[in-house]
């Protein structure tokens, strides 16, 4: 196992474990069945692409349409996601959270989450559409060489000390009497209801936070694999997170950090295995992956576990 | 169709009031209108002669009018001592902010809290199940839970839907012996009850409702000699 490969398994999971952190305290604390937690890693993303790349102007960018490109040094693009984040959460909350039962709820973010998908995709001027957004710049790459094996260990260390500090907050949240009431309400709204609380205040604060968590880990991932598109976000990721809070055990911190590593990693580490048994002889594809990854030449679709076992599959069953 | 059609009570502060009527008279409806868990299409709801038909449930609890449910709603995944404390209010921890900043900003509130549930537990005789999770506790234990809960509250006025309704007979005198103390301790409490035994002993006054109509009112004695009453409702 090359140092590469530890770093990528170790951001990944980083970044795993704070998109599940954000829907442990939206699901497994509070109830909100949120479909769409993936459509906010996306705003994060996108927020921190804009934020850090120069205008779609620039000569090694004119390649690709967008709007804004700041080029606005580390860490304003991860602050500029989580704010992206918890930015869309509030109209997106205001729409979904305030009228509609728990289950009409969760219809209507999975129905959000393929309308937002679908838009970016086909409004190429606004973020380069289905192509997605390449050479985004990696947090202090003027100061590190991103290519060297120091950088990655920066990254993960600038992962793991992003991770601390989600873990703090949801930590804190779920840890106190506001955390309980969050579970009360989880358990019997209209109870809850009954006895003084604000339901339709609670879960928007709690989407607000959790759409902030969301946003700083597509921020952290944008700028790690240094592109991002729609093939990145689309809603069987958010099945994903699901997955992993569910396996991991719902409603605490510490069984979302599990479920992250569990799910996510079995994926890594079952599919390679897998891809040396069926595709031996072949290229291997993790070499092809990360240099993919390296080269940041828009080819994302590869970049994530699942997606990269998604099209294997996929390439598996297609006619040769 | 209107569950409840034209229905005007007052319920006399310090007392306990009986709803009674067959089922589907509209009893729970109009104690869920009261309350504000369910909208009122039109009327007036006053509490303490202050208008209060526009403001939310939670607003309306906040004020101390407090409602218990036809059907056990215990916060089944935490623990007896925890569905207490989550009714608390002026807890300094219960909002964001407040638990961003860390235990120490709101423990002292926590500690003062935790030892008055367990002074309402010790009184309901429930303190060996505070760390019992209130969704394995019996159907009795149960109603207890909720009414503590809305003690909890500090309520001025209790209103309480069928608290005796799938309760062991030594429950039921429990919570007879507990809402006469409430009563000495000054609560108003409006209880929707089949039970016309329990109504009789613990009711100083009764509004009988049928077809979503108030149908009569008075003392279960004075009711009794009624005969449009007595066909409607209390035959048997």
């Amino acid at each position: 196992m090359n140092t590469y490969y530890a770093t990528n398994l170790l951001v990944y999971a980083g970044v795993d474990i704070i998109a599940c952190l954000a829907l442990n305290l939206q699901f497994g604390v509070s109830g909100i069945t949120n479909f769409a937690l993936i459509v906010f890693q996306a705003a994060g993303a996108y927020a921190a692409a804009v934020l850090s790349m120069p205008p779609s102007s620039s000569p090694d960018y004119s390649f690709q349409l967008y709007v804004g490109g700041y080029n606005l040094p580390f860490p304003i693009p991860w602050l500029g996601g989580a704010l992206a984040g918890a930015a869309l959460a509030i109209p997106v909350g205001l729409v979904v959270l305030r009228k509609l039962r728990s289950d009409y709820q969760a219809i209507a973010l999975l129905v959000t989450s393929i309308i937002a998908n679908t838009v970016i995709t086909n409004a190429r001027t606004f973020l380069n559409g289905a192509a997605g957004l390449a050479l985004i710049p990696q947090p202090l790459d003027t100061q590190i060489d991103p290519r060297s094996d120091t950088y990655s260990y920066f990254f993960v260390g600038l992962t793991a000390v992003a991770v601390a500090v989600v873990w703090m907050i949801a930590a804190r949240i779920v840890n106190s009497p506001y955390g309980r009431t969050l579970r009360a309400m989880r358990d019997h709204e209209l109870a809850a209801t009954a006895l003084g609380k604000n339901p339709v205040q609670l879960k928007m604060t709690v989407f607000i936070v959790g759409g902030a968590i969301a946003g700083l880990s597509g921020a952290i991932l944008a700028g790690y694999i240094t592109a991002w598109a729609p093939s990145e976000w689309l809603y069987p990721e958010t099945i994903i997170l699901f997955a992993a809070v569910i396996v991991g055990g719902r409603g605490n911190n510490l069984g979302a950090i599990l479920g992250a590593l569990l799910v996510p990693v079995g994926f890594e580490e079952v599919t390679r295995l897998l891809a040396a048994a069926r595709l031996r002889g072949r290229t291997g594809w993790l070499t092809g992956r990360c240099s993919s990854q390296r080269t940041s030449t828009g080819a994302s679709r590869a970049c994530r576990p699942w997606t990269a076992f998604r099209s294997r599959c996929h390439e598996g069953r297609s006619p040769a | 169709m209107q569950a409840v059609d034209g229905v005007s009570l007052e319920v006399p502060r310090g007392q306990i009031t009986g709803l009674i009527g067959p089922n589907g008279a509209g009893k729970s409806t109009f104690l869920a209108v009261v309350a504000g868990t369910m909208p009122a299409s039109s009327g007036r709801i006053a509490f303490d002669g202050e208008d209060i038909t526009r403001l939310p449930a939670y607003r309306r609890a906040r004020r101390g009018l407090v409602r218990t449910f036809q059907l056990p709603s215990e916060f089944g995944r935490l623990t007896v001592l925890e569905n207490l404390l989550v009714a608390a209010p002026r807890h300094r921890g219960d909002s964001l902010w407040g638990a961003l900043r860390g235990r120490r900003y709101w423990g002292e509130d926590e500690e003062r809290l935790v030892t008055e549930a367990r002074s309402v537990l010790q009184r309901f005789g429930m303190s060996a199940k505070e760390s019992d999770y209130a969704g394995e506790m019996s159907g009795g234990q149960k109603r207890l839970i909720e009414i503590m809960r809305a003690l909890m509250l500090h309520p001025r006025c209790l209103l309480l839907d069928e608290p005796m309704s799938g309760v062991h007979p030594r429950v039921v005198a429990e919570i007879q012996h507990y809402l006469q103390t409430l009563r000495a301790e000054g609560l108003t409490i409006l209880m929707v009850e089949h039970e016309l035994h329990l109504v009789e002993q613990l009711c100083d006054s009764v509004f009988v409702m049928a077809q979503g109509k108030l149908i009569g009112s008075g003392t279960m004695a004075s009711l009794r000699r009624q005969r449009e009453i007595v066909d409607a409702y209390l035959v048997g």
